[in-house]
């Protein structure tokens, strides 16, 4: 798993300045740590779709409610849920530093941010490219809670893929992942090949401090 | 016959999938399948029926995930479903002419424990205990645990089984690849664990197909002294067109259960994508194999939820940090429940390599009971390293014991008939190693004759409990040697009995040695060196000692435990390095460049010639306002403003302590509760407004994360807080952000609320009543300056 340095230090909250001397080494060595404990798990699965209309998808017979994810995935054939985390080793680390250095808890923070991303890149880069012997090509990430689908449409997401028995990651009542390293995605499979938007796009929160420039 | 007189003496079959032959006649995605014992019976009888012909001596009830957390929005109840199923599976068994037996099933609660998740431990004991009591008289033979991820969850349902019903419990867990189970577990911690609670048998399922689970079986019979039970799936998971498939056929999967059982498993089975087929082959197969013995292994082991220490042949550290004799402040924290302190405590002596952490937290003003079972559960969230509880109220132990999660140490017993009479009970239901202290009701006797006997009576004793003797060490006292010439000698002699004529492993406080003299580090370091050529298996020391380290290091170098010396050699470079550090910066550059230890050197040696309060507004709070206003320009950031906030704290830390020697006291600037609100465990924001506002001044009561209204209020109330900081990350929890506040508006009319959070907005915070909004740190701790300005103006 590569990580990209700039990704961590546009989480740790560097909005695209340089970091220091300490800041770059403590990073180094939290990233060893990090690589050395945690178990990235992910799981997968392509399903079909019916669109509702302009508003709401049917999946297996379970609905998600959102005009964005039917307009992100207009044109698409079918869909791929995805979900992947970093386990329940990423949660002890940050426990360990939430009590003893607050600096690195951050930087951990950061760094797993980006180790989740970049885990899941990877895995889903290496799917895309057998899709696209076929013709086929994966839209971008969208999730729960991006725009207008709402948070709770990650119970029904949770029980289509079976995540909580394959991957290990739970769900809390009020729809928060654990381990708190945790992503899940829609993925529209297309045929058409086109330039992708990144996630911060779908997002009209344009002041955040973490937007991507 | 019954199942336990039979389970290890022969070989056993399991049943196969369920689930997937479920799938397989329409069950949706998402579906509970427990509910069809209800709705589907006569299919789920026909399927248990299929593999009783199949050969399955054992079939296991479709009650995997019947519990009351999924099925809660079902229309049913546990016991609705709980009781179909076992009725069902009972018509199958009676409808053969052989014996069949009847396992009751149970999987996770599907819910995460605290502290990796929301589920506190004795609400999944509770949702085992439900399930148990259900079907505890309704004929079924053994309660099975399986694909089991978690051994903290496991220690609940088995807790759950022990104590609500008089079956045999067996216990399956699903490793991955690596071996490892979804919590960390490798298979001899998690074996070393449950033996401790006194299951009756092991198994591995799910996950893996047979061929891969070949090697862990291996692991497994080598460290396990219970029977074993081995149910793979039909291979591993394949994506197929959007379906799952599992590709091994019934031959190649039984040829693999061979080997399976060639290698000890005393019952075998299928998981996943096995079916009546895959059970009919191996059956086929194998029937005519003998079982292997179940061999009794001797380890002394502790765990923790992830890792074992083996005590035997190389010595082992056992930090004594935390134990608040002669450290005031640690008593401090430990009265101020201040766990960050503790818990970096421990994370010092784990950076040491220490292999086991004592924990003692007695104090005459504190709960002990609460407060050692509140400081395991903390540490235990945070480092692997297995615990010694220890402590001599025997209801604190107790209550440590039942929520600890792997085998600990548990210090201590004695060989007083009383004492042994409260302790051993304890240490058989619970599993632990029980250090055994060599004195009885006629005190410390002055021979190593005199202890060597009360070691004997208390191996024996234990031995009438049910615990062996690979499950005790003998602590043979260390007096200190200024009162006693003799004092060491006697210890030594006693330590070399016991380990080697005994055969049972030592242990020893080492630095009583030299209580009394001067520059007693000499002392320590002699004794611990001789201790341990002498048989020391354990000795509790201070792992922050480099000169007790260093004589562990070299004793292990020169014993051969330590191949190409390279133990020794780390340590030695890693001491070396901490001595070299740039003596020309001063305190304010120090908490400028965010040098922790350096800020707190450059305070201690300011203090010895200057007044506190000069170095803390001459020092201290320059440099802390250089670094915010830098923070508020966008010239410093986050990771930066806390490696300066760290360091001030270390800085003060120094004064603080020179405050208290002198009696005097810093002023605080004004007292905030803050908390996470009530469903949300994202506590990154609030714990950065903690690590600031202390820095400034404040004192600041600390609630956690995902804490209720009503506790809120309460803290405010004790403490007469006119400020209360709230956070929350997710649009789902504002809503209890906004309850919080309004409990607040009602009971506590005076108090005033800041909030702040990734997704609230100055204009959410006046729509949910908040009285500020602060959008970072920083701009929180200026709020708070303002705020008890005004107040005290």
């Amino acid at each position: 798993m590569e990580l990209n340095l700039n990704e961590i230090l546009r989480y740790a909250g560097f909005k695209g300045h340089a970091a220091d001397e300490i800041t770059l080494n403590n990073i180094a060595e939290l990233e060893k740590e990090i690589k050395a404990s945690v178990n990235p798990k992910c799981i997968y699965r392509e399903f079909e779709f019916q669109k509702v209309g302009d508003s709401a998808i049917l999946i297996d017979g379970i609905e998600f409610r959102s005009k964005k994810l039917v307009a992100h995935l207009k044109n698409s054939k079918s869909i791929l849920l995805f979900a992947a985390t970093l386990g329940v080793e990423s949660d002890i680390i940050l426990r360990k530093y939430s009590a003893s250095d607050s600096a690195k808890y951050v930087l951990c923070q950061a760094i797993m941010a980006e180790a989740v991303e970049a885990y899941s890149n990877e895995i889903l880069d290496a799917l895309a490219l057998k899709y696209e012997k076929d013709g086929l090509y994966f839209r971008p990430r969208f999730s729960a809670g991006y725009a207008d689908l709402d948070l709770t449409a990650q119970k029904d997401f949770f029980n289509l893929l079976e995540i909580t028995k394959r991957a290990g990651i739970s769900l809390t009542d009020d729809c928060i992942m654990i381990p708190s390293k945790s992503v899940t995605a829609f993925i529209g499979i297309t045929p058409d090949k086109e330039c992708q938007k990144s996630a911060c796009q779908f997002c009209d929160k344009t002041d955040c401090d973490f937007r991507r420039r | 016959m019954n199942f336990s007189e039979r389970f290890g003496k022969e070989l056993l079959f399991f049943d196969g999938a369920m689930g997937t032959i479920l799938q397989k006649n329409g069950l949706g995605a998402g579906e509970l399948p427990e509910i069809w014992n209800i709705t589907h019976s006569d299919l789920i009888l026909n399927i248990h029926k299929s593999y009783i012909d199949a050969g399955a001596d054992i079939i296991t009830t479709n009650t995997f995930g019947a519990n009351e957390l999924k099925l809660k929005d079902s229309g049913y109840t546990v016991e609705d479903v709980v009781s179909a199923a076992v009725k069902t599976a009972k018509l199958a068994a009676e409808a053969s002419d052989k014996k069949v037996y009847i396992a009751l099933d149970l999987g996770p609660t599907g819910k995460l424990l605290q502290p990796y998740g929301e589920l506190p431990f004795e609400r999944a004991y509770e949702l085992y205990k439900q399930q148990i009591v259900c079907a505890r008289d309704s004929g079924v033979d053994f309660v099975l645990l399986e694909t089991m991820g978690d051994l903290y969850e496991i220690k609940a349902a088995v807790l759950a089984a022990k104590e609500n019903c008089d079956l045999p419990v067996v216990v399956s867990m699903i490793f991955n690849e690596k071996g490892q189970l979804l919590t960390g577990a490798d298979i001899k911690t998690a074996i070393f664990t449950l033996e401790g609670l006194g299951v009756d048998g092991i198994g591995l399922n799910c996950g893996l197909g047979p061929a891969q689970m070949l090697e862990f079986v291996k692991e497994a019979v080598k460290y396990s002294s219970l029977p074993l039970a081995v149910n793979p799936n039909a291979g591993l998971p394949e994506c197929v067109n959007g379906v799952t498939s599992y590709n091994v056929g019934p031959k190649e999967f039984s040829e693999d259960i061979k080997k399976i059982i060639e290698l000890g498993a005393s019952a075998v089975g299928g998981c996943c994508g096995t079916t009546p087929g895959h059970i009919k082959a191996t059956v086929e197969l194998c029937k005519n194999l003998p079982a292997l013995p179940v061999e009794k292994k001797h380890f002394t082991a502790v765990t923790s939820y992830s890792k074992t220490t083996l005590i035997g042949e190389k010595p082992i550290i056992i930090g004594e940090r935390i134990n608040p004799t002669g450290k005031k402040r640690l008593k401090e924290a430990l009265v101020n429940k201040d766990f960050d302190y503790i818990v970096s405590e421990a994370v010092k002596q784990v950076d040491k390599k220490s292999d086991v952490l004592d924990v003692n937290v007695g104090l005459p003003e504190i709960d002990e009971k609460e407060m050692l079972t509140l400081a395991v559960k903390k540490l235990q969230s945070v480092v692997n390293t297995p615990l010694q509880i220890d402590t001599s109220d025997t209801e604190a132990l107790e209550a440590a014991l039942r929520i600890y999660n792997g085998k600990p140490l548990i210090n201590s017993v004695n060989g007083k008939e009383e004492n042994m009479k409260k302790v051993f009970p304890l240490a058989k239901k619970y599993g632990g190693v029980v250090v055994c202290l060599t004195l009885d009701e006629n005190g410390i006797p002055d021979t190593a004759e005199g202890r060597i006997k009360i070691a004997e009576k208390i191996i024996k004793t234990a031995e009438s409990y049910g615990i062996s003797k690979d499950n005790l060490i003998v602590d043979a006292l260390t007096l200190t040697v200024s009162t006693g010439s003799q004092n060491a000698e006697i210890t030594l002699d006693t330590l070399d009995y016991v380990r080697h004529t005994l055969g049972v492993n030592t242990v020893l406080g080492v630095s009583n040695v030299s209580f009394g003299l001067p520059s007693r580090e000499y002392i320590n370091t002699a004794f611990f060196t001789m201790a341990l050529q002498r048989g020391l298996s354990a000795g509790i020391i201070n792992p922050l000692s480099d000169m007790m380290m260093n004589a562990y290091y070299s004793f292990c170098a020169l014993k051969g435990y330590d191949d190409n010396c390279e133990a020794y050699i780390n340590s030695i470079t890693q001491t070396q390095q901490t001595v070299t550090q740039d003596s020309s910066i001063t305190l304010k550059q120090a908490i400028l460049k965010g040098m922790v230890s350096r800020a707190g050197d450059c305070a201690k040696e300011l203090l010895k010639s200057e007044n506190p309060l000069d170095i803390i507004n001459g020092e201290i709070v320059p440099a802390l306002d250089e670094v915010g206003l830098g923070f508020e320009k966008g010239t410093v950031f986050l990771p930066q403003l806390l490696m300066s906030a760290d360091s001030a704290k270390a800085a003060f830390d120094e004064i603080k302590q020179k405050l208290n020697t002198n009696g005097e006291n810093k002023a605080s600037k004004g007292k905030i509760v803050i908390a996470t609100v009530k469903g949300d465990i994202h506590d990154i924001g609030k714990n950065i407004v903690k690590v600031l506002l202390e820095n400034y001044g404040f004192d600041v009561i600390d609630l956690g994360k995902d804490v209720e209204p009503e506790a809120i209020v309460k803290a405010v109330k004790e403490n007469d807080i006119k400020l209360v900081g709230l956070s929350a990350l997710m649009t789902t929890t504002v809503v209890s952000m906004e309850e919080t506040i309004k409990l607040l508006n009602k009971e506590c009319p005076g108090t005033k609320t800041t909030v702040g959070g990734a997704v609230l907005t100055q204009e959410y915070a006046d729509r949910i009543g908040a009285d500020s909004y602060t959008k970072d740190a920083m701009a929180c701790v200026r709020f708070c300056e303002e705020f008890f300005a005004n107040l005290n103006s």
